[in-house]
């Protein structure tokens, strides 16, 4: 099979060999942090993205009748052709979580007033704006916004307004994206949204009746606001599959890049090593032009610094036909784990026979190494010590704030920093029985969990690939090689062009009331919602 | 080579509050009783979760070593897998990633 992207990590890695023990040295001192100087087959600074293109892609006749309906992609052209106004299309979201989102909860602060005046001063603009003109958006709570609460849905940061814009905000409003409001989150980015006292708030928005249904988190809030049509695009951030669990759950596109593609500046932190922000979309063309849009060096974060240069993302995601067929771009060997098929087994067969129907697919059978569950299990406990530094502050204070996530905070006090130490080695350790051992003979994986994909930073996508008994959506992760987001959505954008899970839509709830401007009325209405309990918390915790 | 032998409860008690109070953080402050307002776990709870805790998974880690072959293996692990903060962004930076 021919793959020159594989060739060119193989002469890479001969690259590095010659600069290892350099490398290795820098490590060892302490300053793994700093760019070796004897290895520099790389450019000190990470190349600016070209900013993307929007696709010529045709517009779905629900599109047509419902801008709601539309993705990112089909509103920004209907409005590129001067079918679609964004003043039209923020004033539908806004109606719809006006009516809505009572049930949802997908809110924890609507910004209507604001993203009406953007959205007038975007068609007095025209085409004047970048690729996201007038684009309405929810963006997660952990994440810095100018004048707005900011609250990552804790105690500790209830009269937080920050005054500044997370770097991956700025990005989107400079695009022309459209902040319609913050979305519900677990508390801390730890669980599924809930108050800080652990009960749940948002529900997945294939059962709106049913909160007990997990709607995936930490990013709850985003994904449901895309999945039941209140905002055309997210950002979440993932630090244990916070990302791809509730794109999954919902029905929706998510990825998650790989560490230091998107900046992290301006983001409350989680496990500083592992918060990787990204988009939840409606589809693969959608996830890349976010991606598109957030990615960058940014001078604040340093992990965005140099990194190899961003690929055409929309390219990779628009699907290839060949005398009448969706292929593959790239001919691709897709691993497939042992375990792969022991959960939603009937639909992940479905999955697989139509993936490896698709030219340019071949399946190959992976093996994890044996120490797979140590280094991937009890490993985990080592980013609670990342948690748990920066908010010394509060644990001195008064540990009631972090309300039902207090106990993983407390336990990132109880590990030592050898063991912490350890860990990073064992990252190392890890790194190479992926890429060397479990993805030797695969370009991509799929994923049974997230969790190993996060501890490297190695970029995964979620996307939906059918429906279980419940009705409720079943997706499939897939984890890329560093830097290949481009290899991830052009198997996924393949994938749905075959496949038209990604365009079914849940039903509406009841009808409720609520408010269009502030604070979601929903929000203090917890009558018959479920509670995590602080275990239960620290248990299912990112 | 000797094993201490695994610490009692109380010993583990002990060292959580003592670990607790030298990072400054006074267990006292938390409710007696469950509060609903809050849904903080009491001190017991918290207690009973660090105990839990600190005897699996710091234990596990400090428990492992990268294989190596050769003897004696301590010193050769040394050498082995030195640690990483951002294994994906170091492969960018020592040319081993370089995207498309």
């Amino acid at each position: 099979m021919s793959d020159s992207g594989g060739n060119r990590r193989a002469l890479n890695r001969r690259v590095f060999l010659a600069g290892s023990a350099a490398a290795s040295a820098a490590a060892v001192s302490g300053i793994a942090l700093a760019p070796p100087a004897a290895a520099a087959p790389v450019a000190s600074r990470t190349p600016p993205p070209t900013p993307p293109h929007l696709p010529d892609i045709d517009v779905r006749d629900a599109a047509r009748r419902d801008p709601t309906e539309a993705t990112l992609a089909e509103a920004a052209v209907l409005m590129g052709r001067r079918k679609l106004k964004a003043t039209t299309l923020v004033e539908a979201y806004l109606d719809r979580i006006a009516t809505y989102d009572s049930t949802y909860q997908a809110y924890s602060e609507v910004t209507g007033k604001s993203a009406l005046a953007a959205a007038r001063a975007a068609d007095r603009l025209g085409g004047r704006r970048g690729v996201l003109r007038g684009i309405p958006l929810c963006i997660k709570d952990n994440y810095f916004t100018r004048g707005v609460p900011t609250r990552c849905n804790s105690y500790i940061f209830e009269d937080f307004v920050p005054d500044y814009d997370a770097t991956a905000v700025a990005r989107l409003t400079a695009a022309g994206g459209i902040v319609l409001g913050k979305g519900q989150m677990g508390p801390l980015a730890t669980t599924r949204a809930t108050t800080p006292n652990g009960t749940v708030t948002t529900v997945n928005a294939w059962t709106p009746d049913n909160p007990a249904t997990d709607p995936g988190g930490s990013s709850t809030g985003p994904a449901t606001a895309v999945a039941g049509r209140l905002a055309a695009s997210s950002i979440g951030t993932q630090t244990g599959g916070s990302i791809v669990l509730p794109a999954n759950r919902q029905n929706l596109t998510g990825l998650k890049p790989t560490m230091g593609r998107v900046s992290a500046y301006g983001v409350i932190p989680l496990s500083y090593t592992r918060d990787h922000p990204g988009p939840l979309a409606r589809d693969a063309m959608d996830a890349a032009l976010m991606l598109a849009v957030l990615a960058g060096p940014d001078p604040h974060d340093p992990r965005t610094q140099g990194l190899p240069r961003l690929p055409d993302l929309v390219r990779a995601a628009t699907p290839v036909v060949s005398k009448g067929k969706v292929r593959l771009r790239r001919a691709t060997r897709i691993g497939v784990p042992a375990d792969f098929l022991n959960t939603a087994t009937e639909v992940r067969k479905a999955f697989l026979d139509r993936l490896s129907a698709i030219p340019g697919v071949t399946l190959v059978n992976v093996t994890y190494p044996d120490d797979w569950s140590l280094l991937t299990g009890s490993f985990n406990d080592a980013r609670l010590a990342e948690r748990t530094e920066p908010f010394r502050h509060w644990l001195r204070e008064d540990p009631a704030k972090f309300g039902v996530s207090l106990l993983s905070w407390l336990q990132g006090l109880m590990l030592s920093g050898d063991e912490w130490i350890t860990a990073q080695r064992a990252k190392n350790h890890l790194l190479r029985e992926v890429l060397d051992g479990v993805m030797a003979r695969c370009d991509v994986l799929l994923q049974t969990g997230p969790v190993p994909f996060d501890i490297l930073g190695l970029p995964e996508i979620a996307f939906p690939v059918g429906f279980t008994a419940g009705a409720v959506p079943a997706g499939v992760i897939l984890g890329g090689q560093p830097y290949e987001e481009d290899r991830l959505l052009e198997v996924a954008a393949a994938y749905q062009a075959v496949t038209d899970w990604h365009t079914r839509r849940p039903a509406n709830p009841a009808r409720t009331a609520a408010t269009a401007n502030g604070r979601s009325a929903a929000s203090a209405t917890a009558a018959g919602r479920p509670r995590l309990t602080a275990e239960q918390a620290a248990a299912s915790s990112a | 080579m000797s094993q201490p032998q695994p610490p009692t409860q109380e010993q583990l008690d002990a060292y959580i509050r003592t670990r607790l109070a030298l990072a400054g953080v006074d267990l006292a402050m938390l409710p007696e009783t469950p509060d609903p307002a809050t849904g903080v776990p009491t001190r017991d709870q918290a207690l009973r979760s660090l105990r839990s805790f600190v005897t699996a998974g710091p234990v596990a880690i400090a428990g492992w070593t990268p294989p190596v072959s050769g003897a004696p293996a301590a010193v050769y692990a040394q050498q082995a897998a030195p640690p990483l903060l951002y294994p994906s962004i170091t492969e960018a930076w020592t040319g081993k990633a370089d995207g498309k």
